[in-house]
C-alpha cells in the first residue's frame, strides 16, 4: 500500500508518425490532488488511457496503485474520460448500476450511493429519465457519478468541469474535495490553469508529448516569490518613473493603467510596499502572485518547447518572475 | 468472469427489450402466415368474372358450334373441376371432397370468363375481324377473334399434322381468359376430330389416363404420406434457420458496437473491463438472443409438426446438429461482426466492410440446391470442408436421405471451430485497436494491420 499511485518511467506511444507520448517519468504520491495540465494535443488524454490500460505503451513501463497495470486494480480507479458517452438507451439509474456493478459494487449499494451523489450533484430525481433525454451538464454529471461510485482509491478525471455551469462547477469542486479528504488520489487533467491552481497540491505539465514541468503547488509558489508590486496611482499625473530611484527597486515597467515595479532580489516585499505607497498614493496596489496560466501561456507560445526550453523557462521563473508573461 | 456476464446480460437485455427485436421476431412467422392464410382469399375474393365478346371465324365450317360449346361458362366451370379432381385425386379425401364443388373452385381460381361468341361461319376476312376487334364497342368489349386453320379437320395432302387455329387478341384480354379460350378451342378440335375419326373419346381418355402414385415414407411411427415434400423442404428450412438466427444476431452485435463506440460510452466501459471482457460479453449477450430465435423458431416448426402428425419424420438429432453449426457459424460471423462495429464510427461506413461478409453468408445459398440434389457429390464434399459455409453445406447434406459419414461432420464441426478461433482472434486484435479509433473508416488493410500490430 505504501507504493505511489501511479508511476510512469520512459513512458511512450506514437501513432503512426506522430509521437503523442515522449518517454514521460512521473511520481504520484497517495493523497495527492495532482493537476495533468497543458495545452489541447499535448498528450495528456494519451497518457491517461495507456495509464488506464484503455491503451499500451509503445516503450516504458508503469505501475498503478501498485499494479503492473490498471486492468488488475479496475475496481479501486474511477474514471471520468474527456469524451462523455452513455447508452442512450438506458435509464440513468441502471447505467449507474450497471457501471458500479462492472467495478465490483453490488446493485442495492451502487443504487443508495447514486441517488445521494445525483442530489448532491443538484440532479436528484433523474434515476428513471432515459440517458437521450438528459442535458449535456447533466449527463455530465451523471457521468462523473459513475467515475466515484465505486468510491476509488485513484480517481482520474479528464477536464471534468468542461461544459458546466458556475454553480455546477462549484458543487463538483466540492465532491471533488471530499474524495481527496477521503484519501482518494486524483490526477486531474485540464488546460484551465486556475481550476489546477486552486485544487491541486501537485502539479505536472506537459507539452508535447514531453513533461515540462512536474512542481508541488507550494514549491511553485516559493520559487515564484512575489517580487512584483503593481500599482495603479490615485492621481493620473503621479511621477511613477520617481519610483526607481528607490534603493529596493530594480527597475519601474510602465502598463496602461500605472506600473509593474520589479524588486531586487532578497528585498522583503512588505517593506518595499510601504516605500511604494509613501512616495505615490494608491488606487490600487497587489504584489503580483504566481499565475500557472502564465507559466502555461508562456509554454504554448514557445514552438520548441523542448527539454532546453523547458530549462529555459525554468530559469526564467527561478531569476525573473512571470514578467511580461502574459504580453 | 463476472464482468464478462455482467456485460452479456446487459447486451442480451438491451437487444430484446426493444420493439424492433420483438417486431422483427414476429415478423417472419406473422407474413408466412399471412402468405399462406390470408393472400389468396385476398387475391381471388375480389376478383370479378371476365366479360366480353369472342368471335369465331370457322372456314372448315365443322369445329364452330363445338368452339362456342366449349366456351359456354357452365363448360369452363366443369372443365376447371374435372381437372382440378384430377389433380387432387391423391390428395387428402377432404381436399378432393372440396375439389368437387364449383363455388370452391371459383374460389380458388377466381371465377370463370363469361365470354359471348359471335358466329361468322364461313367469314375468312381476316382484315373486318381485325376492324371488329378494334372497334370501339358500346356494351362488352371485343377480347379475341378465333380464326380456325382451314386444314384444322382434313390433313392436307402429303401432311401428317393437322392444321391449327390462330387467336387474335385485343388488349384488353387478360392471360388467364386467354388460357382459358385456348383450353377451350383445344377442347373442341380435339372433340370434332376424334368425333370424326369414330373414337369414342371417354374411352381414349381413360386409356391415356395413369393415376399418381402415392408417395408413402416408411418411418419408424408408421406410414406418412406427404412425407417426401417434408424431406424435401427440410434442409432448405434448416438453411434458413441457421441465417436467420445468424444475421439476427450478427447485425445486432455490428450496430451495439457501432453504437457504443460512437456515443463513447466504450471508454467508461473500458475503464472498467478489457477490451477481451466487452468483447466476450457482447458475443455471449448476442449468442443467447441468436438462440432464443432459433429455438423459437424450431419450437413452432415441431409445434406445426406435431399438429399435422409429422414429428416422427424430424430425427431429434437435426436439432442437435443445427445447435451446434449455429454455434459454430455465429462464432466467426459475430466475430467478422464486431470487429466492423469496432473499426467504424457509423453504420453507412460499414457497408464497404460487410460486402465480403455478405457474400460469405449468400454463398451456401447458391450452393444448396447443388447439395441438396446430389448430397453426395464432390461439390457437397469439398464444401463440408470449407468454413464458414460449411456448416450450412452441412446442415444440407444431413437433412438429406442420404447422410454423410460420421468423419465428414466431425470434420466439418472442427474445421469450423477453427475458423471460429481464427476469426475471435482476428475480431479480438481489431476490437481493441478499432474502439477507439476515430477517423478516417478503415479497408479491410488496415484491419488486417491492426490486427497484426495489436
Amino acid at each position: 500500500m505504501d507504493a505511489a499511485a501511479i508511476v510512469l518511467s520512459s513512458l511512450s506511444k506514437r501513432f503512426g508518425a506522430v509521437t503523442a507520448v515522449d518517454g514521460i517519468d512521473l511520481v504520484v504520491p497517495r493523497g495527492v490532488t495532482c493537476g495533468f495540465i497543458g495545452p489541447s494535443g499535448a498528450g495528456k488524454t494519451t497518457c491517461i488511457r495507456m495509464i488506464m490500460a484503455i491503451l499500451f505503451p509503445d516503450a516504458g513501463s508503469l505501475s498503478v496503485l501498485g499494479r503492473r497495470s490498471a486492468l488488475e486494480a479496475k475496481d479501486r480507479i474511477g474514471y471520468l474520460p474527456e469524451e462523455r458517452g452513455v447508452y442512450r438507451k438506458m435509464r440513468v439509474m441502471a447505467f449507474l448500476t450497471y457501471i458500479a456493478q462492472l467495478k465490483g459494487v453490488t446493485a442495492a449499494v451502487a443504487s443508495t450511493r447514486a441517488a445521494a451523489l445525483l442530489e448532491r450533484l443538484g440532479v436528484g430525481g433523474i434515476d428513471d429519465q432515459r440517458c437521450e433525454d438528459l442535458s449535456k451538464g447533466m449527463l455530465q454529471r451523471v457521468q462523473f457519478v459513475g467515475a466515484i461510485i465505486n468510491e476509488p482509491d485513484l480517481l482520474i478525471l479528464d477536464e471534468p468541469f468542461g461544459g458546466l455551469d458556475p454553480v455546477s462547477v462549484r458543487r463538483l469542486k466540492e465532491v471533488i474535495a471530499d474524495e481527496h479528504h477521503r484519501g482518494a488520489t486524483i490526477l486531474f487533467s485540464t488546460h484551465i490553469m486556475a481550476q489546477a491552481e486552486e485544487m491541486c497540491q501537485h502539479v505536472v505539465m506537459i507539452h508535447r508529448g514531453r513533461k515540462v514541468l512536474d512542481e508541488p503547488m507550494a514549491g511553485l509558489r516559493r520559487q515564484f516569490d512575489p517580487r512584483t508590486i503593481r500599482i495603479e496611482p490615485l492621481e493620473a499625473g503621479a511621477d511613477l518613473l520617481a519610483l526607481g530611484a528607490l534603493p529596493c527597486v530594480e527597475r519601474v515597467v510602465p502598463t496602461a493603467d500605472g506600473c509593474e515595479i520589479r524588486l531586487h532580489a532578497g528585498t522583503d516585499p512588505a517593506a518595499a510596499m510601504r516605500d511604494v505607497v509613501a512616495r505615490v498614493p494608491p488606487a490600487r496596489v497587489e504584489l503580483a502572485r504566481v499565475r500557472l496560466e502564465d507559466v502555461f501561456l508562456r509554454l504554448v507560445a514557445d514552438d520548441a518547447a523542448t527539454d532546453v526550453a523547458a530549462r529555459a523557462l525554468r530559469a526564467d521563473l527561478q531569476g525573473l518572475g512571470p514578467e511580461g508573461a502574459a504580453a | 468472469m463476472r464482468r464478462i456476464a455482467l456485460v452479456a446480460r446487459r447486451e442480451f437485455v438491451a437487444t430484446i427489450s426493444t420493439k424492433g427485436f420483438i417486431v422483427g421476431l414476429l415478423i417472419m412467422p406473422a407474413l408466412a402466415l399471412a402468405f399462406v392464410l390470408v393472400a389468396p382469399r385476398l387475391m381471388n375474393a375480389r376478383s370479378p368474372a371476365v366479360r366480353g365478346e369472342v368471335v369465331v371465324i370457322d372456314p372448315t365450317g365443322a369445329v364452330a358450334a363445338e368452339i362456342v360449346a366449349a366456351l359456354d361458362p357452365a363448360a369452363i366451370a366443369e372443365r376447371r373441376v374435372e381437372n382440378l379432381r384430377r389433380t387432387m385425386a391423391n390428395a387428402d379425401p377432404a381436399l378432393g371432397e372440396l375439389a368437387a364443388s364449383s363455388e370452391a373452385v371459383a374460389q380458388a381460381l377466381g371465377q370463370a370468363p363469361v365470354l359471348r361468341t359471335i358466329d361468322r361461319f364461313g367469314e375468312t376476312n381476316l382484315e373486318a375481324a381485325r376492324a371488329w376487334l378494334l372497334a370501339e364497342s358500346p356494351g362488352e368489349p371485343h377480347l379475341a377473334a378465333i380464326v380456325v386453320h382451314p386444314d384444322a379437320m382434313v390433313r392436307r395432302a402429303g401432311r401428317s399434322e393437322f392444321g391449327a387455329y390462330d387467336v387474335y387478341a385485343s388488349r384488353a384480354l387478360d392471360d388467364a381468359t386467354e388460357s382459358v379460350i385456348h383450353e377451350s378451342v383445344r377442347q373442341a378440335i380435339v372433340t370434332v376430330r376424334l368425333r370424326a375419326s369414330g373414337l369414342d373419346r371417354a374411352a381414349l381418355e381413360a386409356t391415356m389416363r395413369v393415376a399418381r402414385p402415392r408417395a408413402v415414407t416408411v418411418a419408424a411411427g408408421g406410414d406418412q404420406q406427404a412425407g417426401r415434400d417434408f424431406n424435401r423442404m427440410l434442409p432448405f428450412i434448416l438453411g434458413l434457420l441457421l441465417f436467420a438466427g445468424v444475421i439476427v444476431s450478427g447485425q445486432t452485435l455490428m450496430t451495439s458496437t457501432i453504437e457504443e463506440k460512437s456515443s463513447r460510452v466504450v471508454e467508461v466501459l473500458l475503464a472498467a473491463v478489457s477490451p477481451f471482457q466487452l468483447m466476450a460479453g457482447k458475443l455471449l449477450g448476442q449468442l443467447a438472443v441468436g438462440l432464443i430465435v432459433l429455438l423459437l423458431y424450431v419450437g413452432v416448426g415441431v409445434v406445426a409438426l406435431v399438429s399435422f402428425a409429422m414429428l416422427g419424420l424430424l430425427d431429434p438429432m437435426l436439432i442437435l446438429y443445427l445447435v451446434g453449426f449455429f454455434l459454430i457459424t455465429y462464432l466467426v460471423f459475430g466475430a467478422l461482426m464486431i470487429a466492423i462495429g469496432a473499426a467504424v464510427n457509423q453504420i453507412a461506413d460499414a457497408q464497404s466492410l460487410m460486402g465480403p461478409v455478405m457474400l460469405l453468408m449468400v454463398a451456401p445459398y447458391l450452393l444448396a440446391p447443388m447439395v441438396s440434389r446430389a448430397p453426395n457429390a464432390p461439390v457437397a464434399v469439398i464444401a463440408s470442408f470449407v468454413p464458414p459455409v460449411n456448416a450450412f453445406v452441412m446442415m444440407t447434406r444431413l437433412a438429406s436421405p442420404t447422410p454423410p459419414p460420421a468423419w465428414h461432420v466431425l470434420a466439418a464441426m472442427a474445421l469450423g471451430l477453427g475458423a471460429a478461433v481464427g476469426c475471435l482472434w482476428f475480431a479480438a486484435k481489431v476490437f481493441k485497436v478499432g474502439l477507439l479509433m476515430h477517423g478516417t473508416p478503415p479497408n479491410v488493410a488496415t484491419l488486417i494491420r491492426w490486427a497484426r500490430s495489436a
